[in-house]
């Protein structure tokens, strides 16, 4: 099976607010003792143009195998386009305009 | 008493007198050094690199390379260098035999008698301390910025770096921090190296290689510390900032997670070649000059990329006698965030291993970077809090490093006017 990698996008309280006004808080996972987090997957190519269109963000390959530190307004668009959508299926779209 | 440092030899630090200094630079060339060199300066001048008394010369260097030892036999693993190009070396009249006075940031900083003048083989050099001549790997790219000489001779310190705001207490040279913990009565003490604002991953590592350390000594009073020591070095855009990663260490004991009777924050100067395995034995010597008698080493210690087996520093430490390296590697599993049990448990010790949480620095600074605040198993409300504070008062509003942070934050140290 094809590998799958994380974006966390952490919920923040202005991003649950919008949430619960979509009817979409139960798209939110619980991780890490309580922090409410909504995991978008990217395939192994998805995965390669985001390390190189965004350069500070990482892929944590010794820890965690998710992608980290994309900048905070690309969180934002990619929470924008998952309740825009109700789906976290939303990565192909998102990097078509990139 | 002397203070025996690495390779049994005695830490004395490098520095004159205000007024025998400005008898002694008077006529000299003056040659302007970068801030990694002046770094090296200062590690030197104070004793952090005992045995060594200045820039190697090409014997030790390629002893260092070959052999990974210097050319009397003491191991050291990462070669110390001062480099100039011929124009420079020229311009400057520098002659084997010579001495030149270096300056920083235009101010009197060192006295440096050039004993030799050599070159060398850099795609080898590159080879034998990294593994790799591959330009991708920060610490190849760095040494092949190297411009094509290297002086060999001893320094000695004219002019004391002024610590600046907030580093001052943490800038412990090795002498004074013997002192130290001889006065807090550690008998053991065990160093946690970072570059990171610390998560409670961070802290359990520290809490566990305190207990290993405490082995089998009595618990009647405290006998063992755990010292921070935090390298202080060449930034990227990215990381988080100095102030936030020693403040926060600090944080740790202030907030009583730690207390004064088992825990000291410090930091030494030192550019981070990521040289992984070699990397490692290097921090071992210069936290034996520190006076540790215990080092913790965790997976993949400074190491970059995928260049080495997360576990080759720990394979490479275990094949040097104690004789040849006098600190007990402390081998650190990963803490880690299990549900079941709810709390941080040590990946050696839980079995609900399909439960498991696993967490890193790079995790929670995406935590932190998406504007939330982590619950306090994961990171420590005070810690956030102090994070948040250094990103108003010294990161122009961000707790990472920016351009803007790189072009006006105020240095670590500065080099005052000689004055006698």
């Amino acid at each position: 099976m094809a590998e799958k990698y994380p974006i966390n996008i952490w919920v923040n309280e202005e991003r649950y607010e919008r949430l619960k006004n979509v009817g979409l808080a139960d798209m939110c996972e619980e991780m890490l003792a309580g922090l409410k987090v909504i995991r978008v997957f990217a395939n192994d190519e998805q995965k390669d143009k985001i390390l190189k269109v965004f350069p500070t963000a990482k892929f944590d390959a010794s820890t965690t195998k998710s992608i980290e530190l994309l900048p905070r307004e690309v969180k934002d668009k990619i929470f924008d386009k998952v309740v825009e959508n109700k789906n976290i299926e939303i990565l192909e779209e998102f990097l078509k305009e990139y | 008493m002397a203070e025996i440092g690495h390779g049994g030899r005695e830490i004395k630090e490098r520095i004159l007198d205000p007024v025998e200094a400005q008898k002694k630079i008077k006529g000299l060339p003056q040659v302007p050094i970068r801030s990694q060199l002046a770094n090296e300066v200062i590690d030197i001048a104070y004793g952090w690199f005992t045995p060594l008394e200045g820039f190697m010369g090409k014997a030790d260097a390629d002893a260092v390379c070959k052999k990974m030892e210097l050319s009397d036999g003491t191991v050291w693993s990462i070669p110390i260098l001062f480099d100039m190009n011929n124009a420079e070396i020229s311009d400057y009249g520098i002659k084997a035999g010579n001495s030149v006075l270096l300056t920083y940031q235009d101010n009197p900083m060192a006295i440096f008698e050039v004993e030799e003048i050599w070159d060398y083989d850099m795609d080898a050099m590159c080879q034998n301390v990294y593994g790799t001549a591959d330009e991708k790997h920060p610490g190849v790219a760095r040494t092949k910025r190297y411009k094509e000489k290297f002086l060999g001779g001893k320094v000695t310190l004219v002019n004391r770096p002024q610590i600046n705001p907030p580093f001052e207490p943490y800038f412990i040279p090795p002498l004074e921090m013997r002192k130290r913990f001889k006065k807090r009565g550690w008998e053991a003490i065990v160093v946690h190296q970072t570059r990171n604002v610390p998560h409670t991953g961070h802290e359990w590592l520290m809490k566990g290689a305190w207990a290993q350390a405490y082995g089998g000594l009595p618990i009647e009073k405290p006998l063992v510390g755990v010292l921070v020591n935090a390298i202080i070095g060449e930034k990227r855009k990215g990381d988080y900032i100095d102030e936030a990663i020693i403040l926060t260490q600090d944080e740790l004991r202030k907030s009583g997670y730690f207390g004064d009777h088992n825990h000291l924050t410090s930091l030494t100067f030192w550019d981070m070649r990521y040289a992984g395995p070699k990397e490692a034995v290097f921090h071992a010597c210069i936290r034996i000059n520190l006076g540790l008698t215990h080092h913790m080493y965790g997976r993949d210690h400074a190491g970059v990329g995928d260049y080495y087996d997360p576990y080759e520093a720990h394979r490479l430490l275990q094949g040097i006698p104690k004789d040849k390296l006098n600190i007990v590697p402390v081998y650190s599993m990963n803490w880690l965030y299990c549900p079941h049990c709810g709390e941080i448990t040590s990946e050696g010790l839980c079995n609900h291993k399909e439960e498991w949480q696993k967490f890193s620095g790079t995790l929670i600074r995406s935590i932190v970077m998406d504007g939330v605040k982590p619950p306090r198993l994961i990171f420590r409300p005070e810690v956030f809090d102090l994070v948040m504070e250094c990103a108003e008062k010294f990161g122009f509003g961000s707790p990472f490093v920016t351009d803007e942070y790189l072009a006006k934050r105020t240095p670590v140290f500065s080099i005052p006017p000689l004055s006698a």
